[in-house]
């Protein structure tokens, strides 16, 4: 039953308006408390920004950096509010999450020239797992790429689930109020080649950053072709009786041809 | 907090175009809200779905939900418009009421329901008018007017619907006028635009444009005119805004290529001061 009330829960949000994701999901756990773990650690929501106060520096929340209500710092590694027992990655996981700090600040710099990044990771029985989670504009896009790397000999293997949140809109006297709003995920896994550390840097960079690319030009078929094409399924342009004429003509051209 | 019945009920009008019955019997809505222990229930006791039906009537009232008349193939529109009492309502085309079960969208007991109205020669007018403008311009839909505010005024509506669930989408059109039938001198109205595409993702398309439009005489056929050109203005704005989305605030929020034209060179941003801070680049 818990399952199947998980299963109906995420097909309910994925019916249901994206601009109220954060409402609708807090209705759905008021209703079934027990699906409330579940449901924030699979539904991606807008982030939100917090300053650093040890750094200076503005960094993102997501379910991944919480600790009850606290949020670690990628900067100084600290929660906030302070955690006396908080979750940390280890040693070596958290220089991997220094490193990759570095490398996708570059990253947000080159696309986004802007915006606010993050990266985390958490270890793993035979790997770890990380998440950067970007944000653009004040809640207008945001990226989730979540991903696992499985230690294998010489080699790792990854996974990567991304999440882009793109909230659009438009008003003016002449066409009134228009919302584009929604959300896009993306798996993939592939098997990568890994000499040291820095490769997995390397590796979740270009996978993150050919992912990022991919979905951008899905969005943007999307957003403003498919969603385009439909309003023109709804309601034509050319009167109907010239497009239905025109194509009798067009069959007849047709079967003249083929005689 | 809200009732398990509010926020059951904001589901149910929250339904995306042609998606009610999956956000409710469609397993969704049930599986959440039936297996509740008892103190979740509402003082009816097992059956929430009772005192979601208001739900329901509203939803399908706003909406514009369309039901096949019995033994007709023509589909008929729901509207506080032509709401008569006992969730029945009447077409005027048809000359026709009938009975609305909301919860499923069906309707049965269709009676005769001649046309009362000072104003039946503008109405039967305006449906003709409005007939050939909406075959002209959607592929499928339905229609209506109807006398309202005591029959000093009529409203018009069109619906159009396209449900594509197999390619994760569906859309609707809504268009609601009113206008007074003593001086027909202002149609006022409102048209909205719904989409909804859900293959591995939600993204949804919502919009609403009040229409006023100002109308030389009080004629059927300049109504429908008046109408039919705000419409077909309004369809090439919004594919225009399309158009501007996609090239303005879209391309603002993240480039394609970094303006180098090169993607990162991932050894160099990081990776290399990694390497030689664990293990001069060896070991892992």
């Amino acid at each position: 039953m818990a399952d199947a009330q998980f299963d109906s829960a995420l097909d309910l949000l994925r019916r249901l308006s994206p601009r109220d994701t954060k409402a609708n999901l807090q209705a759905i756990t008021s209703i079934v408390p027990d699906l409330t773990e579940d449901l924030l650690s699979s539904v991606d929501q807008p982030l939100e920004i917090r300053r650093c106060p040890q750094s200076n520096r503005d960094y993102l929340l997501c379910d991944y950096n919480r600790d009850g209500d606290s949020y670690r710092s990628p900067w100084s590694n600290e929660f906030d509010p302070p955690l006396e027992d908080g979750t940390v990655p280890s040693e070596r996981v958290r220089k991997l999450e220094v490193a990759a700090n570095d490398a996708f600040d570059v990253y947000r710099e080159l696309y986004y020239e802007g915006g606010v990044g993050s990266v985390y990771f958490w270890d793993l029985d035979d790997g770890f797992a990380g998440v950067t989670p970007g944000s653009q504009s004040s809640g207008e896009w945001d990226s989730i790429h979540v991903f696992e790397a499985t230690d294998r000999a010489r080699m790792s293997h990854y996974k990567l689930t991304s999440t882009v949140i793109l909230h659009l809109a438009k008003e003016s006297e002449a066409l009134g109020e228009m919302d584009l709003s929604g959300n896009m995920t993306r798996q993939v896994e592939v098997d990568l080649p890994v000499e040291s550390d820095a490769s997995h840097v390397a590796n979740v960079g270009r996978l993150v950053e050919d992912m990022e690319l991919k979905m951008r030009n899905l969005l943007q078929e999307v957003y403003f072709g498919k969603a385009k094409d439909v309003v023109g399924e709804l309601r034509s342009l050319a009167p109907l009786s010239e497009t239905n004429r025109d194509r009798a003509t067009q069959l007849e051209m047709i079967k003249s041809i083929q005689k | 907090m809200a009732s398990t019945v509010e926020l059951a009920s904001s589901f149910i009008e929250g339904a995306p175009p042609g998606e009610l019955a999956d956000v409710t019997a469609g397993n969704t809505l049930s599986l959440l809200v039936l297996p509740l222990p008892a103190p979740a229930l509402t003082s009816e006791g097992e059956n929430i779905i009772p005192s979601l039906i208001p739900a329901f009537e509203r939803y399908n009232e706003r909406q514009l939900a369309t039901v096949k008349l019995p033994g007709s193939s023509q589909e008929v529109i729901v509207s506080e418009f032509n709401k008569l009492e006992d969730n029945r309502y009447f077409d005027t085309e048809s000359q026709t009421s009938f009975e609305v079960d909301h919860t499923n969208q069906t309707a049965s007991a269709a009676q005769s329901a001649p046309l009362e109205s000072q104003n039946a020669d503008l109405i039967k007018s305006l449906l003709k008018s409005l007939g050939i403008h909406a075959r002209e311009h959607y592929p499928s839909c339905s229609y209506g007017v109807y006398p309202i505010e005591n029959d000093s005024a009529v409203a018009i509506l069109v619906v159009s619907n396209r449900y594509s669930p197999n390619n994760f989408w569906n859309g609707r059109f809504r268009a609601i006028y009113q206008v007074p039938a003593s001086s027909s001198s202002t149609v006022t109205g409102k048209i909205h635009v719904d989409v909804h595409y859900y293959e591995d993702g939600n993204v949804a398309l919502n919009t609403t444009k009040p229409v006023s439009l100002s109308v030389p005489s009080a004629s059927a056929e300049s109504i429908i005119s008046r109408i039919a050109t705000a419409e077909r203005d309004y369809h090439e704005e919004l594919n225009r805004a399309f158009v501007q989305m996609a090239e303005g605030a879209f391309k603002g929020l993240r480039r394609q290529l970094p303006i180098t034209r090169q993607k990162v060179e991932w050894e160099k941003v990081g990776g290399y001061r990694l390497g030689q801070d664990i293990s001069g680049g060896k070991g892992r």
